[in-house]
């Protein structure tokens, strides 16, 4: 905001300034064409006058060189810069002190100019500009005839250099430099001040809607300024806001809470009658094993319910982690008994690696046990028989690292986005295994277990290959 | 020894109460919180716990504990609840309840507790298990056939352990699974299978006479 505001002020500022200097150098010459303009309109003037009132203006001099009347030549001398007056025939019959003050080379080159441009002697303004010395200042000159003054005259040379111009030009450019420089700087301190002043309300506000809406606060609300201006306002629509989300929030909650009741009480009631039925000693073996299937069938529900409370509680951004300092040793050890007899049971090989040191982590236990769980029991699932789980435990950066490979069918490039997703299952997998999938929410609960711990969770796959995916989980 | 049972679902009510019944226990059932805090800490109440269902009607479970806690009543309680969210458990046990169960629940794992709570003497859980000449020591988990020791994994121990309690009676695979593992498997991956397979070779190879039996379609049983 302030980066802006400054870039704008300096850009406008810079662009007034080059304004400023090139219509002042533009003036300034003009200027300097005036007054040599005038100054030869004022000597063909006066040399036309002293013309009509005594008739002759050029004399010899003692070396027998025609030179002008030393009263006219008075006259002429307070005239500035350089003044060449020359006979028809070319010669010069006066300099004013600036142009005599000059070398003799230099002095021929202004000669050169002053003689008469046509011998018709009819172009009157002959304006140019040259530079005597190759590295020195321009010179603005004009040319002009002298018409009343009888016909010795050949031509009027007017000059002036522009050292002087270009004197005030760097004064002028100068001075715009500090003034940029005291005007600026100070401007942008103060409008970064003013700004800041100004946006301050808004950040804290943002830093308090950030904190509210990280899913515990959600009953604070933003305090609201006195004054009813703009940013008074939208602290009260975002209160506002929050009222309903709060309200939605907790409606979900009381949802959540009511399902889990209703939904679970009836499972309890059908999982007690089975239960007491089946540890009957005197029920014959079909109807134990009608029993046995409908207990199954009670825990997929059982364990269905409780994946999409654990979601929907996720969702609502509360962590609900019981965190305890545990050694990941030990969990993995334990998943890796139990991927040992799955995995004996698919006929698939399994090596499980765990680090000589303790990998001592706050988790929670459960938790990350039914993650590592889950991912060895899905590596196992599609695994086909003679294939190989690699299961290894390991630190990387002060991180606790856990993957599972697999060599087992993998996953297609563009279903691979999508594991994570809730009841996503591949074409492939589904179609593969003839028995019955899992609930299609086990990734989904493995990656709010793994984010839920501030961790991460990935895949990569090759289909036919194999798959690995890799928890990442932070020391503390 | 005593419970008190307070569930208001007359379903549940009644499996717990037999199967307290049969584990040994003297139950009274009753159906809302009203009369379970009448009972509770009415004079004269002698019961050893209390089973307190949180959703009851009139008074909920949670204001019975309250109330009961209030009241200087310090009787063990065992909590049945639907909600198992940390946060729900946490609220349950800083308003003075011992120990908690969520529904669903395997019996054995309301057993479990209840026994933990009661400290039961000895001669009801006892310490060492015994099957034909196959013995398993629940206090140093060694397991030995006729004075052999037997090396057994977690796992092996857990299934065993379950089978050898409960010896004479068919255990479902399910109710295996739970006890030894407290984890939902897909239903199509038989780990029981496995583990058995393992038992057996340990237990039963080149021995007379056979101690573990499959009944197809449902499970195991120990017996000799």
């Amino acid at each position: 905001m302030t980066v802006w505001y400054a870039t704008a002020l300096i850009l406008s500022i810079a662009v007034f300034a080059i304004v400023i200097y090139f219509a002042r150098r533009s003036d300034t010459y003009q200027d300097l064409d005036r007054r040599i303009q005038s100054e030869a309109d004022l000597t063909a003037g006066i040399l036309a006058e002293s013309y009509h009132a005594r008739g002759v203006l050029v004399e010899k001099d003692t070396a027998g060189r025609p030179v002008l009347t030393p009263e006219v030549a008075a006259v002429l001398e307070v005239v500035p810069d350089f003044l060449l007056v020359t006979s028809r025939d070319g010669r010069l019959l006066f300099a004013s002190p600036d142009a005599r003050a000059l070398t003799f080379a230099e002095f021929e080159q202004l000669n050169a100019i002053a003689r008469p441009p046509t011998t018709g002697g009819g172009a009157s303004h002959l304006p140019g500009r040259f530079r005597i010395d190759p590295n020195g200042p321009t010179m603005h000159y004009i040319v002009r005839a002298v018409p009343d003054a009888g016909d010795q005259f050949g031509a009027i040379f007017a000059g002036a250099d522009t050292r002087s111009s270009e004197l005030r030009l760097q004064q002028l450019l100068l001075t715009i430099v500090i003034a940029f420089f005291v005007g600026v700087v100070p401007a942008i301190l103060v409008g970064g001040w003013i700004a800041g002043r100004a946006l301050e309300p808004v950040d804290r506000m943002i830093t308090e809607v950030r904190e509210i809406t990280d899913g515990r606060s959600l009953h604070r609300r933003l305090a609201v300024p006195m004054e009813r201006d703009e940013l008074g306002r939208l602290a009260e629509t975002l209160n506002q806001m929050m009222t309903r989300l709060e309200r939605s929030f907790a409606a979900l909650r009381r949802f959540t809470a009511d399902a889990s009741h209703e939904l679970k009480t009836p499972l309890t009631v059908v999982r007690a009658g089975v239960e007491r039925a089946i540890t009957r000693p005197d029920m014959p073996p079909e109807t134990l094993a009608a029993l046995e299937e409908t207990l199954q069938e009670v825990n997929r529900m059982t364990e269905l319910l409780e994946s999409l409370l654990t979601l929907a509680r996720a969702d609502e951004g509360r962590a609900d982690l019981h965190r305890e300092s545990v050694d990941l040793r030990d969990i993995i050890a334990e998943a890796g008994e139990t991927g040992e007899l799955l995995a004996e049971h698919a006929g698939v090989g399994i090596d499980i690696r765990l680090p000589s040191e303790p990998v001592v982590l706050p988790v929670d236990r459960s938790r990350i046990r039914q993650l590592a769980l889950n991912l060895i029991e899905n590596a196992v699932k599609y695994t086909p028989r003679g294939g190989q789980v690699s299961v290894e435990l390991g630190t990387n950066d002060g991180r606790a690292v856990f993957t599972v490979a697999d060599t087992g069918i993998g996953i297609a490039p563009g279903d691979l986005p999508h594991v994570f997703d809730r009841f996503w299952r591949a074409d492939s997998a589904r179609t593969r295994t003839s028995e019955r999938a899992g609930t299609g929410l086990g990734l989904a609960i493995c990656k709010w277990i793994a984010e839920a711990h501030g961790g991460t969770i990935d895949v990569q796959s090759r289909p036919g290959r194999g798959t690995t995916f890799t928890v990442g989980l932070p020391r503390g | 020894m005593k419970i008190l049972v307070v569930e208001d679902d007359k379903t549940v009510g009644d499996y717990v109460r037999r199967g307290l019944d049969e584990a040994g226990y003297h139950v009274e059932l009753v159906g809302d919180g009203d009369e379970g805090l009448r009972r509770a800490s009415g004079r004269g109440a002698n019961y050893d716990i209390m089973v307190l269902d949180l959703r009851l009607p009139k008074v909920s479970g949670i204001d019975v504990l309250r109330t009961l806690r209030d009241r200087g009543v310090g009787l063990p309680v065992l909590v049945l609840t639907a909600q198992d969210s940390v946060d729900f458990k946490v609220q349950a046990l800083r308003m003075g309840a011992d120990d908690y169960v969520t529904k669903p629940f395997a019996f054995e794992e309301l057993l479990a507790r209840v026994e933990a709570l009661g400290r039961r003497p000895k001669a009801i859980a006892p310490p060492t298990l015994k099957v034909n000449g196959l013995v398993l020591d629940t206090g140093s988990r060694e397991v030995t056939r006729d004075g052999k020791r037997i090396e057994l994994t977690p796992k092996e121990y857990a299934v065993l352990e379950y089978l050898m309690r409960h010896q004479g009676r068919v255990m479902s695979r399910t109710l295996i699974t739970e006890y030894a593992w407290d984890y939902h498997f897909d239903p199509g991956t038989n780990i029981v299978d496995v583990v058995i397979t393992r038992l057996r070779k340990k237990i039963d190879h080149a021995k007379e006479p056979k101690l573990i039996h499959t009944v197809r379609g449902v499970g195991y049983v120990v017996r000799a």
